[in-house]
């Protein structure tokens, strides 16, 4: 008796062990190895250390996730249409999505098939592809260097940081969506960027240094080279965490901002897995911990109460995420190319 | 197929045009851009011959044990990345930077000098970045020239100068436009370096190129002035080429 239970613990173990050691195996023929594409920085790290083990512990499943600013993803799911696409997973800002759907590079997403969808706020349900955070900009300062917080984006104008503002070029989300807030507060629209431009050559005295990617503007911060400059949320959350000094103010505009999502690839190799990824980041469980410091990832799911450094100074309570002013990013998307190609021209000394 | 996408108005290939071309060379911002990419070139290959030489010419006449340690030292920074190069850059030049620091900590200058963002900047980083391609060459070349030359003209009277401009420097000729070559390439198409440094106030060629890429997504554009580009540098390299030719001559008249 007592034998024949040992020889089936041992079997069943076996067998277990036997399916463990299968597992990656057969995982590798059938493309249980999802590619996911995620954001430099803050991103990467919160997808890397929270997203990645909850994705595994559900579906055995690995992800590798490589590092690709949302428009080249766009440029790089568009060279690869027709064949295999180089991620299964796109994640975006708003304006990629227009972008990408005009192109035929997702699909709709199939919201049956993930549980966590339809605990998402209403705004944040969108058929292309959930919401999984908002990004918000505000002004960037160093506390050791400006004690009093910045009030409006006027004070980057102030004689007395000549030298020390900073700003990023236009290829980075953070770039144009500032220069659209510079063209609002201006006077100016969606089809007129007058405004914008006139504020900006007005600033350029002001500016020591201008970034030429995200990377290099979180240098810029990190060896003191800018003590003012339009900056997003996160990246200061992630920066602080490293010991540099800076902080975020929303100034008395409000704030600013613009929606991140992850897609279904159109072809993806693991379509089934890239949902289970998707749906991973939906889950309550795994958005209240990237809402925690460093990484304070804004949470869209409605069971996830809002804590932490977002409630001190963008949103209170998730009707105050409605509020967040966005773009017409349908209108701002086709001006991209002309918009950035003159901001080249008015900045190049 | 560069050619061939850059003759078209969009990336579907549809209407054959030569319109790219045009545009480029109708346009200041375009043609000037390129024009300092060039000079950024020579600037960078000139700063990289001056400190190069020397370091070639002391590597030659140290003994074999110094010659092997310079030589390790000379080529110590094609090991590392030039990412971790230019960064490390980033860190001496800024405004909190060693070069600063040392400079206020001496009273030579009473606040920080800008150095990051500007075309010096990126000329004397290039300048190291790319300095084992510069070094290597005329290492060889003077390294093979034969010693009794030199000793012949000092016994014929010559002095150490006159020797060296008369004799090592024309022996040495093929290795320096060797180097050249190489440097020039490296330094106009160093896009990590110039962007790292340089910012995006001063644009160059490969940044001009990207940002119309994949920035604007206007891919035929982009196209078209890689091409004018690439043939640009092919013009400043085979000219360096003649020049070369010409001095092997001498060197075996």
């Amino acid at each position: 008796m007592s034998t024949s239970t040992n020889r089936r613990t041992f079997l069943a173990a076996g067998a277990a062990f036997g399916a463990a050691a299968l597992l990656p195996a057969r995982g590798w023929s059938q493309g249980s190895t999802l590619v996911a594409a995620t954001f430099p920085g803050t991103w990467n790290e919160a997808h890397r250390q929270i997203l990645a083990p909850a994705f595994r512990k559900r579906t055995n499943a690995t992800v590798t996730q490589s590092i690709i600013l949302a428009h080249d993803q766009v440029s790089r799911l568009a060279a690869a249409k027709g064949g295999q696409p180089p991620f299964d997973v796109a994640i975006f800002d708003s304006p990629q999505v227009l972008d990408a759907v005009k192109q035929g590079l997702i699909v709709q997403y199939p919201a049956a098939k993930s549980p966590h969808f339809k605990e998402l706020l209403p705004q944040f349900q969108d058929k292309w592809g959930p919401v999984i955070s908002m990004q918000v900009i505000g002004i960037g300062y160093n506390p050791r260097k400006i004690k009093t917080p910045p009030r409006s984006w006027q004070e980057l104008y102030d004689p007395k940081y000549k030298g020390h503002v900073g700003l990023t070029a236009l290829n980075s989300q953070l770039g144009i969506a500032f220069l659209a807030e510079l063209n609002r507060i201006n006077g100016g629209t969606e089809t007129n960027f007058e405004p914008a431009f006139k504020a900006l050559k007005a600033l350029l005295p002001n500016v020591g240094a201008i970034g030429a990617n995200l990377g290099a503007y979180a240098t810029l911060w990190q060896q003191e080279q800018i003590d003012i400059a339009p900056y997003n949320f996160n990246f200061v959350q992630t920066l602080k965490g490293r010991g540099v000094p800076v902080e975020l103010s929303i100034p008395d505009t409000g704030p600013v901002g613009w929606n991140t999502s992850l897609h279904l690839v159109a072809n993806a190799a693991a379509p089934e897995l890239a949902v289970q990824y998707i749906d991973t980041h939906l889950d309550p469980a795994v958005q209240a911990e990237m809402l925690k410091p460093p990484f304070d990832v804004i949470p869209t799911n409605s069971k996830v109460k809002l804590q932490g450094a977002i409630t001190q100074s963008i949103a209170k309570s998730h009707a105050d995420l409605g509020r967040i002013r966005g773009f017409d990013w349908e209108k701002l998307n086709p001006q991209r190319g002309a918009l950035i190609d003159r901001f080249n021209r008015e900045i190049r000394i | 197929m560069l050619v061939w996408l850059s003759l078209h108005a969009e990336p579907q290939l549809e209407t054959l045009t030569p319109a790219h071309y045009l545009a480029f060379f109708g346009d200041r911002f375009h043609y000037s851009i390129l024009w300092d990419t060039l000079l950024l070139g020579a600037k960078a290959t000139l700063v990289c011959l001056v400190f190069g030489y020397p370091i070639a010419w002391i590597c030659v006449r140290a003994s074999a044990r110094w010659q092997s340690v310079l030589v390790f030292l000379v080529v110590l920074p094609i090991l590392t990345s030039v990412v971790v190069r230019t960064f490390a850059w980033i860190v001496i030049l800024g405004r909190q930077g060693i070069v600063n620091q040392a400079a206020l900590a001496l009273g030579l200058v009473d606040e920080p000098v800008r150095l990051l963002f500007t075309e010096a900047g990126v000329v004397m980083v290039l300048a190291q970045v790319q300095m084992p391609l510069m070094v290597l060459p005329i290492l060889a070349v003077l390294s093979r020239a034969d010693p009794n030359l030199a000793d012949a003209s000092k016994a014929l009277g010559a002095g150490e100068w006159r020797t060296f401009w008369r004799v090592t420097l024309p022996l040495s000729l093929p290795g320096v436009i060797a180097g050249s070559i190489l440097t020039y390439a490296a330094c106009v198409t160093a896009f990590v370096t110039q962007t790292l440094i340089g910012g995006a106030r001063l644009i160059y060629m490969p940044l001009h190129i990207y940002s119309q890429a994949v920035g604007a997504n206007n891919w035929p554009f982009a196209a078209a002035i890689s091409v004018v580009f690439m043939l640009a540098v092919l013009v400043v390299v085979y000219a360096l080429e003649r020049a070369g030719r010409a001095s092997r001559s001498y060197v075996h008249a």
